[in-house]
């Protein structure tokens, strides 16, 4: 049985690292949470994906694109009971992860603000190179809280803080929702109306420890690098308060301890003291303890965010939805599975690619997105069937490039001596619009999906996708034009761009299609933009 | 956004069957004069860079302030106004002139801010501007065209999406660059309509096969969303003034302002909710009284023609007009004949739906310096827009079940300009 076969696998790596209890899975243990979450789940539970669809699946997740006909046809080929997890280890292995994860945290992390102190290429490839390495992402965020931005070589780093210009209440705002998962925006102004655990004082907490910090030589010039004063502390005063009291705050994470800070000797409050055009260099720094408080065990908020966000990459959803709403008054749909997630994710060194491939292997992860029958209210976050998620801007594109054999078409006119580098830049290069159109408001996190007007035009008569359709170089409409049997080009088209067979309805709509066209050609071109455009292209179930 | 859905504010008008609107008219003629009667629209004429009171509404002739420019008399008795506005005097029995503004900041960015959402700038909140409001609340659902459409005297068309803030990207301004139509809203020459035709019926059963069995708000809405632009799509003829009968267009003028006042008066009669339509360039801190003649008298002829032809149509009872700004000018001179920014004392027109025409609400000393009565602020306006289209501005939008006024409640509608 597959199970049965996948949990040797996994008790097998596990041994070797020296970490598990043997017999117990951790896949498993996961969905052993899920199951008790509903009474009578396994029952009302959708069975698991088919093999088509969890290869879809697992290729857009892990790699960020959809897999090739000869991909496509190779796993339907395979027959060893331990295929899946064979897959989802070659995506983890491949390059395609890399790019995939830079993606997400760029988003996450950057969520599409306009590139200013830091060059889009310089930071792509900084965050390439860190998911190449499986950097632990406690050393990451320490590396993005802690660079000033001065040394060229590192400076992408520090994107994070540079491109959001310092702006207090900004990364006050965004430190708190993008690693802690808290949106402690109205702490701004007062204790939050209607979460008691987000308190003013916590918000400067947070400020204080960047509050001595500014951009030198000033926040306009564009290879500003990040200095700090050795004085300063942040005040604040709540607009409910009739008496207006101004309070103060030392460096302190919420539900952490304060910083404490040596009384600076007279005079030796600087190691390099302030003049003009001199970047200051504090004895102390109150921003050199930010990267340590933030990932310290100290605060269990960080690892349980990550968490968190990886779990909704994969299945959609959350535990604690939304992602940056974590307060006891909206707790996780499954805490005890979100607590054991945590201590397991900070055991194993918090280590990314070993989550995503815990969390792959999970039925939860390969059950089917197809509703079953009379399971009309299940909510979403009970797990009992998959969620559609939408491609991101990202996925799409590069969905699309390879649906439509452009990623073919350039990979055979690179030759045999092209590298997946060369490639790979020749279809990155064709993201922007992609992006610009499809992605979300700068600064706001992508949560909604949405399709505007701007959107569908650009989908249904831009250039961007039209430009793919055309035959050429062994693209799909090249291949489908040299296929006389309609039968066989609905099954070509159909493999190519939703990784599937057609139905024979389908495959007669093609036949149909065919032979009522003036023009062949054209007629295959259009039909491989309705698969294109269709939801189901559109959304990865 | 997070839980509550926003409760209902506005009154809708039931339409009944209005069908799909055809190229460049109306299915039903019936259902279009329904359409006409019962839908509220909203027409912002924004004079961008800030626009000189002095040299338009509430003219001071004669003083030390005043420039080289006379009053004239309107057609409204013991009403005057600039005489850089002679088209428009004739107006002034439509026009509800409101010369008590005080807005509070004398920035381009924070100014038109202020004008466009009513209110002042408070942390941790962004306030949606009032096109999104208006076609958040007055929006048909029988309209194919976006609610909220600026169009821009520069730049390409596009997506502004910032606008609507927590009344969601449904919302947001679509943008048109010098009144140019949407990017991509027309059939690519390699495309006849029959294969497009047949590509969508495509598409459209591949929908239907994968929402047997897979269904969120998210695929509908995606689903949906083509059938949605191809209405805008068969209507694209709407978006070119070129197919205006000729005697109409001349009355505009030909020059950019007129052709983009023209469009927005072909987007309103379409259907259209709230149409913006920017004029720059006012920021004359130098030469401002040459600058105001070239501006104005691009404003001014096509401005007095829109009302005329909003009129003929039986649209002006039912389209809300304004022309604001982010701001007037300093009564005081400087040395290069210019005047800088001013938000103490200046003024905006309203005419149209729910207003009372040949009114002056506000009063400023001789020299323009203070508002002397009946000073408002952007939020008094706001509420006033809002009362004029038949809405209750009183009530709150819920975001993240956080209750958000529509309108600052510390201010109220204009009485006295209100019909």
């Amino acid at each position: 049985m597959l199970g049965h076969t996948r949990s040797f696998a996994a008790v097998t790596i596990l041994s070797l690292s020296g970490l598990a209890p043997a017999a117990d899975p951790f896949p498993a243990r996961i969905d052993r949470h899920i199951a008790a979450g509903v009474p009578d789940f396994k029952r009302k539970a959708a069975p698991l994906a088919t093999d088509e669809e969890f290869l879809r699946r697992a290729y857009l997740d892990l790699a960020g694109t959809t897999p090739t006909v000869a991909e496509l046809h190779e796993f339907s080929n395979d027959l060893a009971k331990d295929r899946r997890a064979k897959l989802i280890d070659k995506l983890l292995a491949a390059p395609g992860y890399a790019r995939r994860m830079a993606w997400h945290f760029d988003v996450m992390l950057m969520e599409r603000r306009p590139d200013a102190k830091v060059p889009r290429a310089a930071w792509e490839t900084y965050l390439h190179s860190a998911f190449e390495k499986n950097t632990p992402y406690d050393a990451f965020v320490r590396d993005l809280l802690s660079n000033d931005g001065g040394d060229p070589k590192t400076r992408a780093a520090a994107k994070f803080l540079l491109d959001r210009d310092l702006e207090p209440h900004l990364v006050t705002k965004d430190i708190g929702r993008v690693f802690l998962g808290r949106n402690m925006q109205c702490a701004q102004c007062h204790d939050h109306p209607a979460v008691d655990t987000y308190k003013q004082a916590e918000y400067y907490g947070i400020q204080a420890f960047l509050n001595r910090s500014f951009l030198f030589p000033n926040a306009k010039a564009a290879t500003a690098v990040i200095a700090e004063k050795a004085e300063g502390d942040v005040t604040f005063t709540s607009v409910f308060d009739k008496n207006k009291l101004t309070h103060t705050t030392t460096p302190r994470l919420p539900g952490g301890k304060p910083l404490v800070e040596p009384k600076a000797e007279k005079g030796k409050e600087y190691t390099v003291a302030p003049a003009k055009d001199v970047k200051p260099v504090p004895t102390f720094s109150r921003r050199a303890r930010l990267a340590a408080a933030v990932t310290g065990p100290e605060n269990p908020a960080f690892a349980r965010n990550i968490v968190n966000r990886m779990w909704a990459m994969l299945m959609g959803r959350g535990l604690v939805h939304p992602l940056d709403w974590d307060h006891v008054d909206n707790p996780a749909s499954h805490p005890a599975l979100l607590d054991e997630l945590t201590a397991e994710f900070v055991k194993h060194k918090y280590d990314l690619k070993w989550l995503v491939r815990e969390l792959a292997l999970t039925d939860t992860y390969q059950r089917s997105s197809e509703m079953p029958a009379g399971l009309d209210d299940a909510g979403e976050d009970r797990y009992l069937v998959a969620i559609l998620k939408p491609l991101t801007p990202e996925q799409f594109a590069y969905a699309t490039m390879q649906a439509t054999g452009l990623t073919d078409a350039e990979r055979a006119a690179l030759g045999v001596k092209g590298t997946p580098a060369q490639l790979d830049a020749r279809l990155a290069a064709r993201l922007a619009p992609f992006r610009k159109i499809l992605g979300g408001k700068a600064g706001e996190a992508d949560d909604d999906f949405s399709a505007t007007l701007d959107q569908t035009l650009f989908l249904k008569y831009g250039t961007a996708v039209r430009g793919m359709l055309p035959p050429r170089g062994g693209n799909l409409t090249a291949r489908l034009g040299a296929i006389s049997n309609p039968d066989a080009v609905a099954d070509e088209l159909f493999a190519a761009v939703l990784t599937r067979r057609p139905t024979a309805d389908e495959r007669a709509d093609v036949g149909d299609t065919l032979k009522a066209a003036s023009d062949r050609q054209s007629a295959l071109n259009e039909l491989v933009w309705a698969l294109v455009a269709s939801a189901e292209f559109r959304f990865n179930h | 956004m997070r839980s509550l859905p926003t409760p209902p504010v506005s009154r809708r008008a039931f339409l009944g069957a209005t069908a799909a609107l055809g190229l460049g008219g109306f299915a039903n003629p019936a259902a279009a004069a329904e359409l006409k009667k019962s839908q509220k629209r909203v027409l912002v004429i924004f004079l961008s860079g800030g626009v000189s009171q002095l040299e338009t509404w509430d003219p001071k002739p004669n003083t030390d302030t005043g420039g080289p420019f006379k009053a004239i008399p309107t057609s409204v008795a013991g009403t005057h106004i600039s005489e850089l506005l002679p088209h428009t005097a004739k107006q002034a029995h439509r026009l509800a002139i409101v010369r008590g503004l005080n807005s509070g900041s004398d920035d381009h960015g924070i100014g038109q801010k202020i004008m466009l959402t009513g209110r002042k700038m408070e942390p941790g909140i962004d306030y949606p501007h009032i096109g999104a409001v208006a076609a958040k609340l007055l929006a048909s659902d029988q309209s194919a065209l976006p609610g909220h459409i600026q169009i821009l005297p520069k730049g390409g068309s596009g997506f502004t999406g910032g606008d609507a803030t927590f009344l969601g990207p449904r919302f947001a301004s679509v943008s048109l660059g010098d009144g140019k139509p949407p990017a991509d809203i027309l059939r690519p020459t390699g495309l006849p309509a029959d294969a497009d035709a047949a590509r969508e019926a495509f598409r459209q059963k591949l929908n239907a096969r994968f929402a047997k069995s897979r269904k969120s708000a998210a695929t509908e809405a995606y689903s949906e969303s083509y059938t949605q632009a191809e209405r805008v799509v068969r209507q694209a003829a709407v978006f070119d003034v070129s197919k205006e009968d000729p005697r109409v267009a001349e009355r505009y003028g030909r020059h950019d302002f007129g052709r983009h006042l023209l469009l927005a008066r072909r987007l309103l009669e379409a259907g259209v909710t709230y149409v913006k339509v920017s004029h720059s360039n006012y920021d004359t801190h130098h030469e401002n009284f040459d600058f105001h003649i070239e501006q104005l008298g691009e404003f001014d002829r096509p401005f007095a023609a829109l009302l005329d032809d909003l009129s003929d149509r039986g649209m002006l009872d039912s389209t809300l007009v304004v022309v604001m700004s982010e701001m007037g000018r300093t009564p005081r001179i400087n040395d290069r004949y210019g005047r800088d920014h001013w938000s103490k004392a200046w003024s905006v027109c309203l005419a149209g739906a729910g207003i009372k025409g040949g009114v002056v609400v506000g009063k400023t000393n001789a020299t323009g310096t203070a508002v002397t009565d009946g000073q408002v602020s952007s939020g008094h306006l706001f509420h006033t827009y809002l009362r004029a289209v038949g809405l209750d501005s009183t009530k709150n939008f819920y975001p993240d079940a956080r209750p958000v006024p529509v309108a600052d409640p510390k201010a109220a509608a204009i009485p006295e300009v209100l019909a």
